[in-house]
This record gives structure tokens, sequence and C-alpha cells, in this order.
């Protein structure tokens, strides 16, 4: 795919997710029924769960675009993968954000261990772990390279720190267990949530487009001329 | 014996450090690469030895394509640099055994007090590689060098912080590896000294190489036109 | 086979070295015995029984003395570019992980037994549990703690923001370590049936066993140019 198209379809794919961004708020406050046991404050929920999903698609991405980029040190894998990187910060911000705000009224708490919960603060850090290896280390292919390493080690452990806290759970029951969602879903609750998703889903990838443009061009050999006046870079 | 790059390219981010190289470097002979700093050199040397992948090109030994991730080649490579590269709580003795045990060699102390005979040091095995005097410790680290009697040898900025004696047991070591029959390929920005010793001389600028010619009746003044401005000329 | 000798020859000399000059291995000790110092002095013992919080309290005291002392791995190999030169020899890239990392665990174990003996005794804690049980389940602990720590200690070593940026790459990752060993050691401690503690060295296991597999795969694209 050449830059001009990626472009186009990720002016394309944000246009449409804002849209669709509009009209799941506009869902949310005036259509959408109310939830009967929970009340107002389960209308987190339409923005939550797809911010998840949209963190969790990002970090996938991230996982195989660094995977491919040790294999094959294309530059192109590596600004996917930092494109993706960042798109999952920014959800998983959102996600960790909302969840609490909604925790506080449903669950009386803030914060407790609840598996994903804490996966994702985890996973949340290793992505942060993933800018500031990248962002400070001085041999820009080195910095890939790191970077690319955290991210399959981070994805890799998933599993693990899951069973961790799952056990975790079980060694100390929530005093207030309240199950996040009924077991069926009202109708328009579910249009409403795959409205969501699918606003956020593209909105994640326009703005992954748009970076990874970016990113790409920037890269490219012959624009550092500054750079190299400033000196050979030597390790 | 000869060793050849071919249209090396190196990228350090978006800077290009080493632009469509071509060197040739045979076995008996000493090639010297000169340059401005920022010029590649170091880069250069590094892609030559197989430290660093090139981003294009390749280097060649008698035509099979080298590689820093063939063992077998790593293991017929030499390296001097301005760096001892040796362990300071250690004896030169154990530096030596250690580097020798990882080459396969069996080095006990009286091979290496007869390597290190060959660099004037021979007294040195027993002595803390902290307690030694700079030029000493660069006749511990040249001895290190030699130890697997590599094919190909290559010095970068070796004779930085080097006393006129350990100079000229360098320059005498580098003598006898010619007629060896060694490939030597010294990386300096000394040209009056560079220039005595080689037989062919290299000067990179800005990436690229400007001059490649027998360095016999060559001048220090004769090349540093090339480290600032003017063409290209390849004989 | 060759790389196990060649992983061999590199932690003895890592070894060598680092009793020669002691610094780090020093340091680690003197964190250790001070963090449990005032984890004493910290801890009200008329609130909180000092057995059932010890394994805690030891278990992240060598999580920190780990992590501090993993930073400084690389020191040697860097302060005179002899990891240049180690890079150049035919030795396989997972055979230098694997020999900093036994290296590594060696240093860990010293503040481990430390730690635990420093903690018991200050807290007054009589009767700890069998030390073979202790020992099953900081072995495979232990050796997770070191091989990330070497691993990730590269990292940092080559960041600007050097030791600062460790903890923040390595804890995420631990969290099963810390969590399945500080359970594990408190049940050892409290002198629970092994039925309630072999669950957690098995995951300790699974850990420890995955990430010197994976470490030792991807250890050369930190290594290599």
């Amino acid at each position: 795919m050449n830059t001009r198209s990626a472009t186009t379809i990720g002016l394309v794919l944000v246009a449409a997710g804002v849209a669709t961004m509009l009209l799941v708020h506009w869902m949310v406050v005036f259509w959408v029924p109310t939830e009967a046991e929970q009340g107002i404050v389960q209308r987190i929920f339409y923005i939550h769960v797809p911010a998840a999903w949209t963190t969790f698609l990002a970090f996938g991405v991230v996982a195989l675009a660094s995977a491919a980029y040790l294999w094959l040190e294309d530059e192109r894998a590596d600004a996917a993968a930092v494109a993706a990187a960042e798109g999952g910060l920014i959800f998983g911000a959102i996600m960790l954000i909302s969840g609490p705000l909604w925790g506080r009224i449903a669950w009386g708490t803030y914060w407790t261990w609840e598996p994903r919960l804490t996966l994702t603060l985890l996973l949340w850090f290793t992505y942060l772990g993933y800018f500031l290896v990248r962002g400070s280390v001085a041999n820009p292919r080195k910095g890939k390279r790191f970077a690319a390493v955290l991210a399959i080690v981070g994805s890799l452990n998933i599993p693990l720190i899951h069973v961790s806290v799952v056990w975790f759970r079980s060694l100390h029951p929530e005093p207030v267990v309240i199950k996040a969602e009924g077991p069926t879903l009202h109708p328009d609750m579910l249009t409403t949530l795959l409205t969501s998703l699918a606003g956020f889903t593209m909105l994640f990838f326009g703005l992954f487009l748009f970076r990874y443009t970016v990113e790409f061009l920037g890269r490219r050999p012959g624009r550092g001329g500054a750079a190299r006046l400033a000196g050979e870079v030597s390790t | 014996m000869t060793l050849s790059a071919r249209g090396l390219v190196c990228d350090y981010g978006p800077t290009r450090a080493l632009d469509r190289v071509d060197i040739d470097a045979a076995g008996g002979s000493i090639l010297a690469v000169f340059g401005p700093n920022g010029a590649g050199k170091t880069t250069l040397l590094r892609a030559l030895s197989g430290e660093r992948r090139p981003d294009a090109g390749e280097v060649t030994l008698n035509g099979a394509v080298v590689s820093g991730s063939d063992p077998a080649w790593r293991a017929r490579v030499g390296l001097v640099s301005h760096r001892t590269g040796l362990y300071r709580k250690l004896t030169v003795g154990e530096n030596l055994a250690f580097f020798g045990a990882l080459h396969g060699i069996n080095r006990d102390r009286q091979m290496a007090v007869r390597v290190l005979d060959e660099v004037g040091g021979a007294d040195l095995a027993d002595v803390p590689v902290e307690k030694l005097s700079r030029g000493q410790r660069q006749r511990a680290a040249l001895a290190r060098s030699l130890l697997h009697d590599p094919d190909v040898l290559f010095l970068d900025e070796p004779f930085t912080g080097l006393d006129p004696g350990g100079a000229s047991t360098l320059e005498a070591m580098l003598q006898a590896r010619r007629e060896a029959g060694t490939v030597v390929v010294l990386v300096t920005h000394d040209l009056e000294r560079g220039l005595k010793l080689a037989d062919r001389a290299v000067v990179l600028r800005r990436g690229r190489r400007v001059l490649d010619t027998e360095s016999s009746g060559r001048e220090a003044e004769d090349l540093l036109p090339f480290f600032t401005a003017g063409g290209t000329r390849v004989q | 086979m060759m790389s196990l000798r060649w992983a061999r020859l590199i932690a003895w000399k890592d070894l060598q070295v680092e009793f020669r000059s002691g610094g780090r291995l020093l340091a680690m000790i003197a964190f250790v015995v001070l963090a449990c110092f005032l984890f004493a002095l910290a801890l009200d013992r008329s609130l909180v029984p000092a057995r059932n919080v010890a394994a805690s309290l030891a278990w992240l005291t060598i999580l920190f003395a780990a992590t501090t002392g993993a930073g400084r791995t690389f020191d040697t190999e860097e302060e005179d570019g002899a990891f240049r030169h180690l890079l150049l020899t035919p030795v396989s890239r997972h055979a230098i992980f694997l020999g900093k990392s036994a290296a590594n665990l060696v240093l860990v174990w010293i503040v481990t037994i430390l730690a635990f003996v420093a903690l018991t005794s200050f807290l007054g804690v009589r009767d700890a549990g069998s030390i073979a049980r202790h020992g099953a389940v900081l072995l495979p602990g232990t050796i997770g703690l070191a091989a990330v720590g070497t691993f990730f200690g590269l990292m940092s070593r080559h960041s600007s923001l050097g030791d600062t940026l460790l903890p923040v790459l390595t804890f995420p990752l631990l969290v099963p370590v810390i969590f399945f060993g500080a359970t594990a050691s408190g049940r050892v401690l409290t002198e629970r049936p092994w039925a309630e503690i072999s669950g957690s060295v098995r995951l300790l296991w699974a850990f420890a066993i995955g990430f010197v597999a994976v470490g030792s795969v991807l250890f050369r694209y930190l290594a290599e140019e």
C-alpha cells in the first residue's frame, strides 16, 4: 500500500469513526434504555468495553508487527508497531479511566483485583516501557529492536499474568461481587454496544494509518542531512 | 585471500552512514581507511567484520558471503580498537585464557606467555589488567586479538593513546601479519602513519568512498583535499 | 553441549570478576540487610503477625536487590569495551545469556538466603518451616528473577534512563514470580501441607523455563548491532 492510499483510507476511517462516535454518544445519552440493576452508570459500559477491545486489538498488532520486524528488519513493520502501540496506549488509558469510574458505583470501589483489570494495567505499563525504551536508546536500530523484543516478551507473559490474577482472586474473594453484564443484553443495548465497537475500531485503524504514514515518511533515508552533519552515530 | 565489499549501505535511522561503498582488501597487504569524523569509517569496519549487518550490499571473503551471525566467520576475525576490551579485574593471562577458550583453543599460562612475548609483554601474564599502564594494556589487547591467529584483522584507531614503544610494537606486528598473508584493514585518522604502513588507501567522506589508491608515494597533503570537497577518483 | 561449556566459562569469568571487585555484591548485601532491618522497624507486630508477612517482605526485598544488581550486570563488559570482543568470538548468543544469568543467579541466591535469615531473625519468627521446601520454592523463583534481570539489564544498559528504566520493564513481567513465590513461601513458613504449595511451584518452574527459553532465543536481538 502506498502512502497516498493509506492516507486516503485513514481519512475515510477517521471521519467514519468520529461520526459513529457522535452517534454512539447520542445513543448512550438519549436512546438506549437504562439498565435496571445498575442504573445510569451502566452507560459507561458502551465506552469502556469498546476501548478495551481496541486496546487488545492494538497490542495484538504491536506483537505481530514486532515479531515481523525482528524477523525481516523491515522499517514498515516497525512503523506499524509504533503506530499501533500509540493507539493502544491511548485507548488503554480510556479503558483504565472509565473502568474505575464505573466500578466505584457498581462495585463500591475504584479498584478491584478483577483479572482483566489487572492484566490490562500491567500490559499498559509494559507498553509505556515500550516507548521509554525506544526513546532512550541512542542507536535507533537498537531502540527499535529492544522495543520489539519487549512487546513480544510482554505478550507471551499474558497467560501467566492471567493465571496469577485468577488465583489471586480465588484467594481473596471480593466482598461485593456483581456481575458486570447481565446474561442477556437488551437488543437496544446490544445495538449501541456494536455501534460503539465499530466506531472505536474504525477510529483506531484510521489513526493507525495516519500515524503509520507519518512514521514511514519520516524514516526514508537521505532525510537526515542535519543528523549527518552533527557527526557519525556510533555506539 | 581477498575480503571484498560491494554496495555496502548502512543507515542509522534516517542518516545514511555508508552509501554504496565498494572495498577490496587483499591478503598480505594493509588497507588503510581514512576520512574526517563522521565519514563512516567505524561503520564500515563494523560492517566488514560482521558486527553490524549492512542494510544493503554484501561482504565476501574469496567470493563467499560472510556474516556476523556465522560463528565460523567470527572465528577468523581479529579486532584491535582503542579500547582494550579486557576485563580489568582479571590478570592478562586469565583474560587470554578466557578468550582463548571461547575460540576453542586450550591456552594454558605458557601459551599466554608465548603470545604475549610476540607483542613484547612476556612479563605481564600474572598482572591484573587494572594495574597495567596504557601502553601495556594495549599490548595485552593486541595479544588477545592475535590469540586465535585470525585470517582477517581489523584495527579501529589502534594508535589512540598508545605510547611510542607500543606504537612501534604495533607497527612491527602489522608488518609481520602482512607477511603472514593476513588481510589487514586499518581505520585511522593518523594520515602520516597510516600511509606509511598501508599498501592501499581509501578515503571516505559522508559515507561515500571518494578515493581508492595505491598508497606508495602518497603524502598526507595529497589526501587532504578529499576530506573536504573535490571529486571522486578511483584507481 | 558447546553452549553449556561456553556458558560455564562466561559465568565463571563473571563470578571471578565479581568476587574480586566485590562492589556490587557488597552493595546488594548491605541493601538487603538494611531493607530487612527497616521492614522490621516499620512493621507494627501488635497489629500484624510477623509470620504472615515475612515471606512477602522477603520476596520484595529479593526483587529490589536483584533488580539493583541486574542493572550492573553488563558494566564489567562495557567498561573497556570487552562485550564487542566477546560478541566477535564464535560464542553463541544464548550461551552469553545463559552464562551471565547463571552468574547473576549466584548473586541472587546470596541475597535470598540473607533476606530470609535476616527477616526471620529480625521479626523473631521461630520454626520457619522446612528448609528443603523453602529451597524448592526459591530455586525456580530465583531462576526467573535472575534471567529476567539479566535480559533487561542489557536493555537498560543502552538506555539513557539506565537503572530507572529497569524496574519499569521487569516488574510487570515479574508479577507471576512475585505472586506465586510469595504465596508459596508464606505457606511454607506457616507449615501448610505441600499440596497447597506444589501448584505455585509448578507455575514458578513454568515461568523460569519459559523465560530462559524465550530469553535465549531473543537475546541476540539485544546483543547484536
